[in-house]
């Protein structure tokens, strides 16, 4: 075949795909139909190298290096893989998904692990590489929007190994697209043990403003070769090094209000302080204790509150995080020029420590959750992790609170925003005396002389 | 006649107090439960509404739900809801139906 014949054929088919995409189709539906779903090796026909690139991210390590929490290695890669705390106090090491001891009340057990929600086959697991792992990617679960759930469910191999299913059939794979919200929250809603628990928020045209604008997550969330950018949680270690900022030149700027007021404000006030006013899902958990549900088998008491439900804490947080066994939460200060006045959702859990160390336990949930034996779940783990003395180690462990606190970054509003009245009062959602005012600051921060003028002009103008 | 007067007044009491204090829903209230889906009847991928079958963990009593959010039917059609699952259900009784104002599977990873 001559270069040309090569090149016309190469840009052929540049514009079906281009004239297919605009259409909202995407290309290579022929292909597909014709052949079938093969999983990865099909997305590779055109999208060489993914499978591979994606397997270096924290949708498929569940881990990353983290340079801004104290303690840490900045060698080792952490998150939900390996991380201890008291959201979850259980992670895929210790709490690998398999089949749980059988009910002593029923009989029955079931699948459970913290890694339920990894998108590969579990053969191929969290952090796992080569051909086996690239070829057992979940694309479709991310990217169709004709899913069909009953596939991805765990079950057991002939060899007596648990897999998690997928749905490669030619109908999901006839619906790929771009990531819509469904697609995220399948599993992001239900973290932490239930909808609404770990994050606290639906992403509705209800119940935040970039939703009810027609955003996506992944309008946000834009990611590049599957590198997903975060914000700045400080519970939320695993990064792929590229973070979200609402002042991105092509969203709000460094200068979003026509009020020249309201931008001196985003110096020292994140944007979530003003836009995002309430937070929700679980408070407080206990996995000392575990209730048991209609089935017979166990689930940690949690307590929780709807979307929007709670209100924020309020500190000053410089990026970097204070990781200590009954406290993760902001570093920051009013005086350190980085900092900035944030919202934050409290949460508090209740654990094992080890007695000697005073480091916080982790829990392998199989055998809580089948007879609710708290202190057995603590033994599996020290015995995964290596231990010394797990007996002793499950059997002296002392229960105890950590407080975390967890970014609030979803729960948009701009009709519902803070103005100046919500803070500048003696009644004002700000604690100005715990972010580090004196008492003369505070009386000039908390008189309506700052907005009095303002105010009135524009109750005039509205009125 | 003073017995029958007496009777007649301890029967108004009893229902104004059933009505008042009674767990009979009635129309606007809004009533919680948790049970297993037994069964879920969906009409095709177009549907715009659903009944779910649940059999209330409490009381044991079946209770049929009319389903109209597009969350919860976009979870039906692609079964991430399935029968077999517990649900957290809040409803109210509107025209004679139990109409959910939150349905929600109650495991989560």
């Amino acid at each position: 075949m001559s270069k040309f014949r090569v090149t016309m054929t190469v840009l052929g088919l540049a514009l079906a795909a281009t004239t297919a995409w605009g259409a909202g189709v995407h290309p290579g539906k022929e292909s597909i139909e014709k052949s079938g779903y093969k999983g990865p090796e099909t997305c590779e026909e055109c999208h060489p190298g993914s499978a591979k690139g994606f397997l270096d991210t924290v949708h498929w390590k569940h881990a990353s290096k983290v340079t801004n929490v104290e303690g840490l290695n900045p060698k080792e890669e952490y998150g939900m893989k390996n991380r201890i705390y008291v959201m979850c106090n259980g992670n895929d090491i210790v709490n690998n998904l398999k089949e749980i001891p059988k009910s002593p009340v029923t009989g029955k057990s079931k699948f459970s692990g913290c890694n339920t929600c990894h998108p590969g086959n579990h053969l191929s697991d969290v952090g796992s590489t080569g051909a086996a792992a690239e070829a057992a990617v979940d694309c479709l679960v991310c990217h169709s929007t004709d899913y069909d759930f009953r596939q991805r469910k765990p079950f057991k191999n002939e060899k007596g190994e648990v897999v998690m299913g997928q749905d490669r059939s030619v109908k999901a794979a006839l619906a790929i697209g771009k990531p819509t919200v469904k697609n995220c929250m399948v599993c992001h809603e239900a973290a932490g043990g239930g909808v609404i628990v770990k994050r606290g928020f639906t992403f509705t045209k209800e119940t935040d403003a970039h939703a009810a604008k027609g955003l996506v997550c992944v309008d946000c969330h834009k990611a590049k070769n599957h590198k997903m950018p975060t914000g700045h949680d400080p519970n939320n270690w695993a990064n792929d090094g590229v973070f979200v900022s609402c002042s991105d030149a092509s969203c709000h700027g460094v200068k979003p209000h026509k009020d020249a007021d309201l931008n001196r404000h985003c110096a020292k006030i994140a944007c979530q302080t003003c836009h995002i006013t309430r937070t929700g899902g679980a408070f407080a958990k206990d996995f000392t204790v575990w209730e048991q549900t209609p089935d017979k088998f166990y689930e940690p008491t949690t307590l929780k509150k709807e979307a929007n439900e709670t209100t924020p804490v309020y500190a000053w947080y410089n990026g970097t995080v204070k990781n200590a066994p009954h406290f993760i939460g902001p570093k920051g200060s009013k005086k350190d020029g980085k900092s900035k006045i944030t919202p934050f959702k409290i949460f508090q859990g209740k654990a094992y420590y080890n007695k000697r160390t005073g480091e916080l336990l982790s829990m392998d949930f199989a055998q809580p959750m089948s007879n609710g034996d708290t202190r057995a779940g603590v033994l599996s783990a020290a015995k995964t992790l290596g231990l010394k003395n797990p007996e002793k180690i499950a059997k002296e462990a002392v229960p105890g609170w950590q407080t975390i606190y967890f970014g609030s970054n979803h729960l948009v509003t701009k009709t519902k925003a803070l103005y100046c009245a919500n803070c500048h009062a003696p009644n004002g959602v700000l604690n100005f005396k715990d972010l580090g005012y004196t008492d003369k600051e505070i009386l000039k921060l908390t008189s309506p002389e700052l907005f009095m003028e303002k105010l009135a002009q524009k109750q005039k103008e509205d009125w | 006649m003073k017995k029958a007067v007496s009777v007649m007044v301890l029967v108004a009491v009893a229902a104004l107090a059933i009505l008042c204090f009674g767990s009979v829903a009635s129309a606007g209230e809004e009533i919680k439960m948790v049970g297993v889906i037994t069964k879920i009847e969906i009409a095709g991928k177009d549907a715009k509404t659903a009944t779910a079958t649940l059999k209330d963990n409490k009381t044991e009593q079946s209770v049929v739900i009319t389903v109209e959010d597009d969350l919860t039917l976009d979870k039906f059609k692609d079964h991430r809801i399935v029968e077999g699952d517990e649900i957290r259900c809040k409803y109210e009784v509107i025209d004679g139906k139990n109409v959910s104002k939150l349905f929600r599977k109650t495991a989560g990873c």
